[in-house]
């Protein structure tokens, strides 16, 4: 089949098998570049290696991300383990116990906690890049145990191109979607799952978790795909937190329109569901301009931005709309992501895309959790992927938030007494009121219920949180504020008694951006707004509460910067952002600013000039 | 000696670290090339989507008014070709000229009504001129593998190393290949479904040969990834006995008035005897009922009936006439087919012994 070549070219199409052998013989010729950049690819490699997992049960890879033993791999090797607790191999040779943390199914990563021999030891982990500035054409570095080859955990090192970047791969069902992913041309097979991609400064740049085959089988065909690691990074507090999260929807489908020559301009919304998105206005046939900032101009491009984010956060997205004078206008509002999976579980033995694990997960009852040094670290409960890792974080975040005021002993009347400015049903230039809210400890009628008690603006108003006989009418007062009197309650139920406060459900929500007003803004800035918070969600007296406390790294960290209180999913919650915090005698700090917003509006801007706490009688 | 033994290993190793040897050098990163190529390539979309045969493929730009160089292939095969270029600007296209000897095909986009000009392009004939490059020589594959790019999105690349200069020798499935010229084999796996018409370039993006398709090594049933240079020539006797000589640089200078060595061959329908005659079709996508039966042949032996629906070929789905005709033309007389058919609502397995094509009888002239 070769034609007659000088034998010198026979030799060398042989070379790239032999190159390590041509290297050594010919090593003294070779330009100083390429030594330079030989010896700086086995520096890289050398660097990067202990920090390679073998994920053995599951059979796939890993990679630690800090020192305390977190590890990122993909959801389809956990769930090949088919159990919570697994074994782990580290380079150093060295077979580790470890725990499932988090889910990310519809993004095919799952985190998981590798435990140290000794309590305090390290681990060695690998630094987080930047995925957003991989280009294709950059080299890449695969590692991990393809063909569950390195019984000594030694992991396989691959090179080769980024051949794209944003790329987009449909999901088997609603899950295993790979948005933004980055495509390689770098080899990874059977058992690479899951384990690292890096660029040349040794940073972690996705989790090769996918690849595309056809005809030639489940092995490496020139098209691999990494899951990358700046949408991980928007994940990562919640997989810390044991969560099984979701990925997000808008709440309506979009297409392009397609015209003969012409360079395709429109994205339009189409079969738009109740959702944020219809309450915050967004229409049919409404222009997508952007989202998150990005813009976006086709249908993979919204499938891959809108794939970065977890359910439940608030991103600005701007559309565009012909107005009655045929001009467009480019409206910008927030809109709170829907999840994308159903709410019961999905079916099993879907068919994995991966090019992971051979054993599918199969219908029928997982094993019983096997024991291991790592079971104690493994809590089930539906919705969460390990509920002992949740827990741990509501404790941590808690005594955070203690720290800023413990008032667990003033279980009594609550009050306040406030004066401001009142916009509901007054109009953009408002009208200067006094407000005064209170909470009756058992002050129902039955002596058993508590009692919320407040005046607004002269009017009266009265409820209690867990009676029977309420209706949504009062529950929501006063009227346009979404639920205000529910609120304080609610509020004053969290700063009492923590999380023990909510009785039904309380979990750690992992973090969220957060959109504090800015006083005297007339067209917000969410970008500079933003700020993001920890999470807390819960449950109480049928109402779901949403509390957002600073992660700042200073002393105001675990303050609470507001929360939203829900009274039904299907609409508005009552929106409460707190600031200016002062010392309310020997307990602590309280807000001094309260704004409450419902809906699209404000509802009104408050000063508190007296808190008042009680300890129960 | 020495110094040309260093070469060599220069040669050798320098494609593996041409990024930022290049770009050391003050010349591009393979990521500016990447944006430079990519406006030169274009997304076909056109026939097929059933099994093992994708609806789409990979064309390279040959000039500024809208031609574009790609494999001949199925997907071609349909009035509704489409092509997408680089900035996502859909088009209508048009097959120009095939020429199987050679296994490319010319289309274009762009008519009077939708003028196409100034499109970035292939200079294809300075690239004929450049002699084939070594094996051992770092290469660039672009392509729209796997229909992984849409609309604006950019091909796939990837790299690779020239194994061989040599002629091709595989097999389609169980076709042999129709072109048997030169071809570059590389050591990437570049022929994925829709790489075919993609462009194999320099590592400095250089045009070299057009991506082939996915075929199989005759000799070890592996797979092959080739690419068809653009200085392809191949020269073949005629039916008359007289040798012709054909080139890529003869379909481009000839354009629509091209003639092929071989025609194309049309939609003649098996070349194999079945027995069965199907039901007429007279819309696009008419699904293979079977209307009668030939007495005595093999679909009668294998008790086919009228009002069958053949519904798999040997695993292969085929949703019309028109596929199935596809699937079956790729037979030999004396070879066993297996249809899955449905009848009375029932899917069942019937074996059918492919017979030699009936020689027509002299036409029934009144």
């Amino acid at each position: 089949m070769i034609r007659t070549f000088d034998p010198r070219w026979l030799f060398a199409a042989l070379i790239p098998a032999l190159l390590v052998a041509a290297f050594s013989v010919r090593g003294d010729d070779l330009d100083p570049r390429i030594l330079k950049m030989e010896r700086e690819r086995i520096e890289v490699i050398k660097k990067v290696q202990p920090s390679v997992v073998a994920v053995l049960t599951g059979g796939g890879s890993g990679v630690l991300i800090d020192e305390e033993g977190y590890a990122l791999t993909n959801f389809h090797v956990t769930e090949a383990a088919r159990s919570p607790v697994m074994k782990c191999g580290l380079p150093n040779g060295i077979l580790y116990d470890a725990v499932l943390v988090g889910l990310d199914k519809v993004g095919d990563v799952a985190l998981i906690k590798l435990l140290p021999k000794k309590p305090g030891d390290k681990f060695p982990f690998a630094k987080l890049g930047d995925s957003d500035t991989v280009h294709a054409g950059d080299w890449s570095l695969a590692m991990g145990n393809p063909f569950l080859l390195a019984t000594d955990f030694t992991p396989t090192v691959t090179f080769g191109l980024v051949s794209g970047v944003h790329r987009y791969q449909y999901p088997a069902g609603t899950l295993l979607e790979y948005t933004d992913c980055i495509q390689i041309d770098t080899s990874i097979n059977p058992g690479n799952s899951g384990g690292p991609l890096f660029d040349m400064k040794g940073e972690l740049i996705g989790i090769n978790g996918r690849g595309s085959f056809e005809k030639r089988g489940r092995v490496n065909s020139g098209v691999g795909y990494a899951i990358s690691i700046n949408q991980i990074k928007n994940f990562l507090p919640q997989l810390k937190a044991g969560m099984d999260t979701d990925h997000a929807s808008l709440g309506f489908r979009v297409e392009t329109d397609e015209e003969e020559g012409r360079l395709l301009s429109k994205l339009v919304v189409k079969q738009i569901i109740t959702s944020d998105a219809q309450r915050r206005g967004v229409e049919v046939d409404d222009q997508v301009v952007s989202f998150a900032g990005k813009p976006i101009g086709s249908v993979n491009q919204y499938k891959n931005i809108l794939g970065l984010y977890p359910k439940g956060w608030r991103l600005p997205f701007v559309y565009r709309r012909l107005n009655e004078k045929k001009q467009t206008e480019t409206h910008e509002t927030l809109v709170r992501l829907m999840g994308v999976q159903r709410q019961e579980l999905p079916q099993p033995g879907q068919p994995g895309p991966g090019p992971g694990p051979g054993p599918r997960p199969g219908p029928g009852p997982r094993p019983p959790v096997p024991s291991s040094p790592a079971s104690k670290l493994y809590e089930a409960k539906a919705g969460f992927a390990n509920f002992h890792f949740n827990k741990s974080e509501q404790e941590r975040l808690m005594k955070a938030f203690r720290k800023h005021g413990d008032f667990s002993k003033a279980s009594g009347d609550w009050g306040i007494r406030t004066s401001g400015t009142l916009y509901a049903g007054v109009g953009p230039r408002g009208k200067r009121i006094v407000a005064d809210l209170m909470v009756r400890n058992k002050g129902a009628k039955d002596r058993q219920n508590d009692l919320i008690q407040a005046i607004v603006d002269g009017l009266d108003y009265s409820m209690e949180p867990l009676g029977d006989e309420e209706k949504q009418s009062t529950r929501s007062d006063p009227p346009d504020s979404g639920g205000l009197l529910m609120a304080f309650y609610q509020y004053r139920q969290l700063l009492i008694h923590g999380t023990k406060g909510f009785a039904s459900a309380c979990s750690h929500g992992g973090v969220e951006p957060f959109y504090p007003p800015r006083e005297g803004q007339t067209k917000p800035d969410y970008a500079k707004m933003r700020v993001d918070a920890e999470v807390l969600r819960t449950s109480h007296a049928s109402v779901s509460g949403k509390w957002y406390f600073s992660k700042q790294n200073d002393d105001t960290a675990g303050q609470l910067l507001g929360f939203e209180i829900w009274l039904d999913r299907e609409k508005d919650p009552c929106e409460v952002y707190l600031s200016d915090y002062k010392d309310v005698g020997g307990d602590g700090k309280l807000p001094h600013r309260i704004e409450v917003h419902y809906g699209d509006k404000v509802y009104a801007v408050l000063t508190v000039n007296s808190w008042k706490k009680e300890a129960s009688k | 000696m020495k110094r040309l033994r260093s070469l060599l290993a220069l040669s050798i190793l320098a494609p593996i670290f041409a990024a930022t040897a290049t770009t050391a050098r003050g010349e591009e990163s393979f990521t500016q090339i990447c944006e430079k190529v990519n406006p030169k390539l274009v997304k076909l979309f056109g026939a097929g989507g059933f099994r093992g045969l994708a609806s789409y493929g990979s064309g390279a730009i040959v000039s500024p008014d809208g031609y574009i160089l790609t494999v001949n292939s199925h997907i071609l095969d349909t009035q509704d070709l489409r092509v997408h270029l680089s900035d996502g600007t859909p088009y209508h296209a048009k097959v120009v000229a095939i020429e199987p000897e050679l296994d490319v095909a010319l289309v274009k986009i762009g008519d009077n009504k939708n003028k196409v000009e100034d499109l970035p392009y292939f200079d294809v004939v300075e690239a004929a001129k450049r002699p084939p490059v070594e094996p051992g020589t770092g290469v660039l594959a672009f392509s729209n593998q796997f229909q992984i790019a849409t609309r604006d999105e950019p091909m796939s690349i990837q790299r690779g190393v020239v194994a061989s200069y040599s002629k091709l020798a595989g097999r389609i499935g169980i076709f042999e290949a129709t072109y048997k010229g030169d071809v570059y084999v590389v050591d990437a796996i570049t022929n994925n479904p829709g790489a075919g018409g993609g462009a194999l370039t320099t590592r400095k993006g250089e045009l070299l040969a057009l991506i082939g398709k996915e075929l199989r090594n005759e000799l070890t049933n592996t797979w092959i990834n080739y690419a068809i240079p653009v200085s392809a020539r191949i020269t073949v006797s005629q039916a008359d006995g007289n040798p012709a000589t054909v080139s890529i640089l003869d379909i481009l200078e000839k354009k629509e008035k091209y003639k092929a060595l071989t025609p194309p061959k049309k939609n003649e329908g098996p070349g194999v005897y079945t027995g069965i005659i199907l039901v007429a079709d007279p819309v696009e996508r008419t699904p293979p009922f079977i209307e009668d039966i030939v007495p005595g042949s093999p679909a009668d032996n294998a008790k086919l009936q009228a009002d069958d629906l053949i519904v798999y070929v040997d695993g292969i789905l085929v949703g019309d006439i028109h596929a199935y005709n596809d699937v079956l033309s790729r037979y030999h007389p004396n070879q066993t087919v297996k249809l899955e058919i449905q009848r009375d609502r029932k899917l069942q397995t019937i074996s059918l012994k492919l017979d030699k094509p009936k020689t027509k009888k002299a036409p029934d002239k009144k």
